[in-house]
């Protein structure tokens, strides 16, 4: 088989990705990958980062085998990649620290990031703080009122929240504003993009620095089970926490790989953000990808419930592993992934966010009595502190009692 | 014939408008009225869901002639339709890539074939724009390049090899309708340009006034200016009354026809 090896050195996995930018940031974009690709092979900053991993965020993040859960499926034996342990309660402080550093190094002084759940924000404010960093959060004012608890986060922790009111007021509309803000303090200021999407060398870069997820995985999994996976499980929104995890495996072609999308009300429905089940090819955020567009090409509002998936566009590297055929994706309903949720709190001890609570729901949906003897590794990228009053809100419980 | 090769020398002037801003009824008159005043230029921009290049004022455009679902075609045919009346005035189409994508570049090309004279694709850059180079110069559209402060000399070489129409300098690093003007800056990198191309250099981004058109034309080298935000921003300076609209539109422009 050949090795996988994407993308190209232009940014491009297979027909997917490039960098599709006014012209104001291709000098920024070219000048980041030339910095990326240096600081790749720098040992020093290899070892700063690493030494960040382990004593500030507590990597490896742990391989915990689900017992419980396992049984109620009464299919595969579950393993959770816990990286819903690490410091700020999600994978996405894997990348921030990558690209905080990097801004460093660039002698860059002012930090932007556009988040959705709260998430990204909170692990971009984290790293500001613990850097020095002025920062900038463009959150959507819908994602705000569904995730008080991480805006307050990112207050504590120094960063300025700026809302943005356009659009859909969720992650696109997020994004379209810190790539405004950027092109107009292109001189001083670094955008730290939270998933594997944007023009070119983010898709790269970012699932460069989420891979620790996957190389992690497969050593702790070799060691407790003498083998490799069969099956990797992952939730996509931009990607990033799926590529982190599949990336160190795709050259093992045993080893199934799904990816799991939001469908929100359904993937057939206007009220969905399942991207590569019901969209087409098409331009969004300087990359070409699967988005969600109508006939002429404008892009429709995503819907779910969990604010880190309500993304119209998906990373271009899950496209082409789809149509390379490589990652299967499917959507999971809201509904289904609040009963997940429940089930995984209830069975496991852990409460997870909305977004791998989708990936849970297609496990508990489509291993149920089936898949005896397999081993499957499920990211929990991320725990639920942050969706409590939305779940509390959905299921119908007055959190204010 | 392509209008473009045969620009005036100096003080061109270009206006920019979203199609079917504030509703295509409306659109229409807003270029007819633009039109009358035979600018050198009219570009017209294509409603986008996702403008990333573009500022508040110029998204709110985008967004109400969205509204009501005007679609690609609608634009297009549009613009044909004002062509009866373009004179010299040359016509030029501002979009992003994926309107065109989506229609389809053949069938794209079709419509604005003999109509329109040049096409700026703002998220095209350089790097991947060959083949519909290729495409737009078989029919004689010329695809309009666009410079920044941040494009470097050894970058700007190469993106103007052969170019034609004119150059389209970013004024400011930003949005449009960004307002800080620093006319040595300008007038560095437009000097720089010019020694590398020999088409007309129009600066714009952030050009709102009389004394901005008049200011660029004195202080700087470039051969023109190109004003869109500011057009715009007058419909909602008298709260979105669009009789009111049309009069202090013509207004404005007799003003900046220096
Ligand atoms: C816990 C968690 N998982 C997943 C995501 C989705 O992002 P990605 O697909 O890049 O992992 C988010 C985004 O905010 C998140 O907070």
């Amino acid at each position: 088989m050949k090795t996988y090896k994407q993308p190209s050195t232009v940014g491009r996995f297979g027909e997917f990705g490039g960098m599709y930018v006014s012209e104001t940031l291709m000098p920024l974009l070219l000048d980041l990958d030339k910095s990326y690709k240096k600081i790749q092979k720098d040992k020093k900053f290899k070892k700063e980062l690493n030494d960040l991993f382990k004593n500030y965020v507590g990597r490896p993040s742990s391989l915990h085998y689900a017992k419980n859960l396992s049984k109620f499926i009464n299919g595969p034996k579950v393993y959770f990649k816990r990286d819903e342990l690490n410091h700020t309660g999600a994978h996405k402080i894997n990348n921030c620290l990558g690209q905080i550093l990097l801004a460093k190094k660039m002698g860059k002084t002012r930090i932007i990031a556009e988040t959705g759940a709260g998430q990204h924000g909170v692990a971009t404010a984290t790293v500001c703080a613990l850097f020095g960093f002025p920062c900038y959060i463009y959150m959507g004012s819908k994602d705000i009122e569904r995730q008080k608890p991480n805006v307050f986060r990112m207050k504590l922790l120094g960063a300025k929240i700026i809302p943005v009111e356009s659009g859909s007021k969720s992650l696109k509309d997020a994004m379209n504003e810190a790539l405004r803000d950027w092109i107009k303090n292109v001189r001083d200021t670094f955008y730290i993009i939270g998933s594997t999407a944007g023009p070119h060398p983010y898709p790269k870069m970012v699932r460069d620095f989420q891979s620790v997820i996957g190389k992690e995985a497969r050593e702790q999994i070799l060691k407790v089970e003498k083998k490799l996976p069969d099956y990797l499980i992952a939730c996509v929104g931009g990607g990033s926490n799926a590529m982190g995890l599949f990336y160190p495996f795709l050259n093992d072609k045993k080893v199934k790989i799904i990816g799991v999308e939001a469908a929100g009300r359904g993937a057939k429905t206007e009220e969905t953000a399942a991207t590569m089940t019901s969209g087409t090819p098409g331009i969004l955020h300087g990359s070409y990808s699967y988005v969600l567009q109508d006939n002429d090409g404008q892009i429709k509002e995503a819907h779910s419930i969990s604010a880190g998936l309500d993304y119209p566009g998906v990373g271009p590297e899950h496209s082409y592993l789809k149509d390379i055929k490589r990652v299967k994706y499917f959507g999971i309903t809201d509904k289904e992934a609040l009963e997940a949720f429940q089930t995984c709190s209830k069975l496991e001890g852990i409460i997870p966010a909305l977004e791998p609570s989708h990936a849970l729901a297609y496990l508990i949906k489509a291993f149920k009595n089936k898949h005896k003897n397999k081993v499957v590794i499920l990211n929990l990228c991320g725990r639920g502190d942050k969706d409590l009053f939305t779940a509390a809100k959905a299921i119908g419980f007055d959190a204010d009692e | 014939m392509n209008n473009l090769d045969s620009l005036p020398k100096k003080k061109i002037l270009s206006l920019f408008m979203t199609c079917g801003f504030p509703t295509l009824n409306q659109s229409k008159k807003v270029f007819n009225e633009m039109l009358s005043h035979q600018p050198d230029i009219i570009e017209f921009g294509l409603p986008f869901s996702d403008p990333m290049a573009d500022g508040p004022i110029i998204q709110e455009a985008n967004k109400l002639a969205l509204r009501s679902k005007l679609s690609t075609q609608q634009s297009l045919n549009l613009i044909k339709e004002l062509s009866k009346s373009k004179n010299n005035t040359s016509f030029v189409i501002m979009c992003y890539l994926n309107t065109v994508r989506k229609f389809g570049l053949n069938k794209f090309i079709k419509n604005i074939k003999s109509i329109v004279d040049g096409i700026i694709i703002v998220d095209l850059p350089f790097e991947e724009e060959d083949a519909i180079k290729k495409s737009l110069s078989k029919n004689n559209i010329h695809l309009i390049k666009l410079i920044s402060p941040m494009t470097d000399k050894k970058r700007s070489k190469k993106l103007l090899k052969n170019s034609k129409g004119f150059i389209y300098y970013i004024s400011a690093t930003g949005i449009t309708g960004s307002n800080k003007l620093d006319y040595k800056e300008i007038n560095k990198n437009v000097k720089s340009i010019k020694k590398m191309s020999s088409v007309p250099v129009l600066v714009g981004f952030g050009i709102k006034s009389k004394k901005d058109v008049i200011d660029i034309s004195k202080k700087t080298n470039a051969d023109g200016v190109v004003i869109g935000s500011a057009l715009i921003q007058k419909y909602f300076d008298i709260k979105m009354d669009f009789n009111k609209y049309l009069k202090s539109l013509k207004k404005f422009i007799q003003e900046v026809k220096i």
